[in-house]
């Protein structure tokens, strides 16, 4: 069928074929790169699915006419009829490949839970990532049987997260998330965690990357996690109320394997944090609490262990484990002057501003805080209450803060730990701008994240120098490492090869953002 | 929650397979379920059956 702007849209239906979103968004990139494609979907038939593709101009009347819930579409827009066949029979390949790659093969993979529960006796959680509006019918069925629940979907309304939890609680049963990326329970990392070691510090976080950073550097530091819960960003709001943050504390409190216990998350709402300072008052254990940009004088009042930063949280916890003061210093922040001397000296008088391209959410606020009141004007897509808000989420303006994992960069992409092409392109984009002098970035290892994240933007680092020279700037690069050597990126190898091209890399995001901020100061 | 910090994991991992795989691959119990929208993805006719229950 011929589309808009004279090329071609064709499609293909693949009936009674499923595969996941993940899976699907990775194709759908790959067959976007080849020959002669200018747009691409492999995508399920669903009702909204198909609204997706009506909408973005790959519409058929195959699609319309065939396509179901139970079918793939490859729907594609290339330049011509030839060219969009050939991509359909490349996608087909792909397709079939994965069939053969398929490292559950071989095993029994049921349709529901329902036939799950009854093959798998003893199952006591549940890992969800379907759409965000199936995941109530789900997730009731699950704690009805009395499995624990994580929620790695978004888009669950806050009225079925708020009945999930409070079922939950009657049953003591823990529900993580939803929108929770990252947990490690009793030694095994679930859906974005790093490999850790096991040991006696518990941390329960109402942040996800802000987990990954303090279990990653108590590993770094020699220590270890007993148990990672995550609760999801919500869970701190007056509506919910802390249910899974109080339950995870408890149950922190209660574990014999646990000895310290860290609280990340952001301010929770005045009565959540009044309830959870509460039950940390009483408990016998060493609770450090890092709530990011909170009142550090209300949880020292409370008998807690107050932490700035992500950095300071995960050194109290180490100092606590080994018997030692809190008050050693180790996480005080210190700027390597001869390194900050050489950076300075690579910007031209016209270069004055950060772009900060972050792919944790939680890293990415980090940064906010310890730039506040230190650069201006500020502009970011966070809530905070010294940032501006961006017009255009996709144009930088003065200095400015991207989290790339917020929902206007990820609806139908994948997220960009997993698939960096979008930060690659804007690196690119940040190098054009004259007054660009630091681009700062976060790499977060850990299982199911791009195999090479360090590689991957050298690659957009590389094209972006290119463009500074050739009009006869220099750009800073600053970055951060968020993982361990046991991660399957293995964090040195990664460390090393950003160093050997001249990449600056810090031990923490605290630390990378202190860089900076010297960086900035006149 | 002593049914979950003092006994082996065992996962029902529904969605992205990426999920189980990686758990496998580290020796953890885990049981694929391969997902997919009920009511064949008819929103329509999945609020009615809902409001049949």
């Amino acid at each position: 069928m011929k589309g808009a702007n004279d090329v071609f849209v064709k499609s293909y239906i693949s009936h009674n074929t499923f595969r996941d979103s993940v899976y699907l968004m990775r194709l759908s990139n790959t067959v976007r790169g080849f020959d002669g494609v200018e747009e691409a979907e492999v995508i399920i038939g669903t009702d909204h699915n198909k609204k997706f593709l009506r909408s973005g101009g790959l519409w058929t009347d195959e699609i319309e006419n065939e396509a179901g819930a139970n079918d793939l579409i490859i729907a594609i827009r290339a330049e011509n009829e030839e060219k969009a066949d050939k991509a359909i029979q490349d996608a087909l390949d792909e397709l079939n490949k994965s069939v053969e790659r398929d490292n559950l093969q071989g095993d029994f993979i049921p349709r529901t839970f329902e036939t799950a529960l009854q093959n798998f006796s003893g199952a006591n959680l549940a890992l969800l990532s379907i759409p965000g509006r199936y995941v109530k019918r789900e997730a009731d069925k699950i704690l009805d049987s009395g499995l624990h629940l994580m929620i790695f979907s978004d888009n669950v309304s806050l009225e079925d997260e708020v009945e999930l939890k409070k079922k939950a609680m009657e049953k003591d049963l823990l529900v993580m998330g939803p929108d929770c990326g990252t947990a490690i329970i009793n030694g095994t990392p679930l859906a974005f965690a790093n490999e850790v070691k096991q040991g006696i510090i518990g941390v329960v976080a109402a942040a996800g990357t802000g987990l990954q950073e303090v279990s990653s550097l108590i590993d770094t530091l020699g220590e270890g996690i007993s148990q990672g819960i995550g609760t999801g960003g919500r869970d701190i709001k007056n509506e919910v109320g802390g249910i899974t943050m109080i339950q995870g504390l408890k149950a922190l409190i209660n574990d014999d394997n646990t000895e310290i216990i860290v609280v990340v998350s952001k301010p929770p709402d005045s009565t959540v944090t009044e309830k959870v300072l509460k039950i940390a008052k009483e408990s016998k254990k060493p609770v450090v609490v890092n709530f990011l940009g909170g009142d550090l004088d209300q949880v020292s009042k409370a008998g807690c262990e107050p932490a700035a930063t992500l950095k300071e949280a995960a050194y109290k916890a180490v100092n606590l484990a080994r018997g030692k003061s809190t008050a050693t210093g180790e996480s005080d922040i210190k700027v390597d002057q001869a390194m900050l001397a050489e950076e300075k000296d690579k910007l031209k008088n016209g270069q004055k501003y950060l772009r900060a391209l972050y792919s944790g959410g939680t890293l990415a606020y980090e940064t906010m805080i310890l730039l506040n009141g230190k650069v201006s004007p500020l502009y970011a897509n966070l809530n905070f209450k010294n940032a501006e808000t961006l017009e255009d989420v996709y144009k930088s303006k003065a200095h400015t803060i991207i989290d790339l994992g917020e929902d206007e960069f990820t609806q139908g992409r994948l997220h960009p730990m997993i698939d960096p092409s979008l930060r690659n392109s804007r690196i690119v984009e940040e190098a054009k701008d004259p007054e660009t002098a630091i681009i700062m970035l976060d790499l977060v290892l850990g299982y199911n994240a791009h195999p090479d994240p360090a590689g991957s933007a050298l690659e957009a680092i590389k094209e972006a120098r290119e463009i500074a020279e050739k009009d006869g700037r220099k750009i800073s690069f600053v970055t951060t490492v968020c993982g361990t050597d046991e991660d399957i990126q293995n964090r040195s190898e990664q460390v090393d090869k950003l160093k050997k091209e001249g990449v600056i890399v810090l031990p923490s995001n605290t630390d990378a953002a202190a860089f900076v901020a010297a960086l900035l100061a006149d | 929650m002593e049914n979950l910090f003092n006994s082996e994991l065992k996962v029902i991992n529904m969605g992205l397979e990426g999920f189980a795989e990686t758990l496998k691959e580290r020796g953890t119990q885990v049981l694929h379920v391969r997902w997919q929208p009920p009511a064949m993805g008819d929103d329509n006719l999945l609020n009615l059956l809902d409001k049949l229950k």
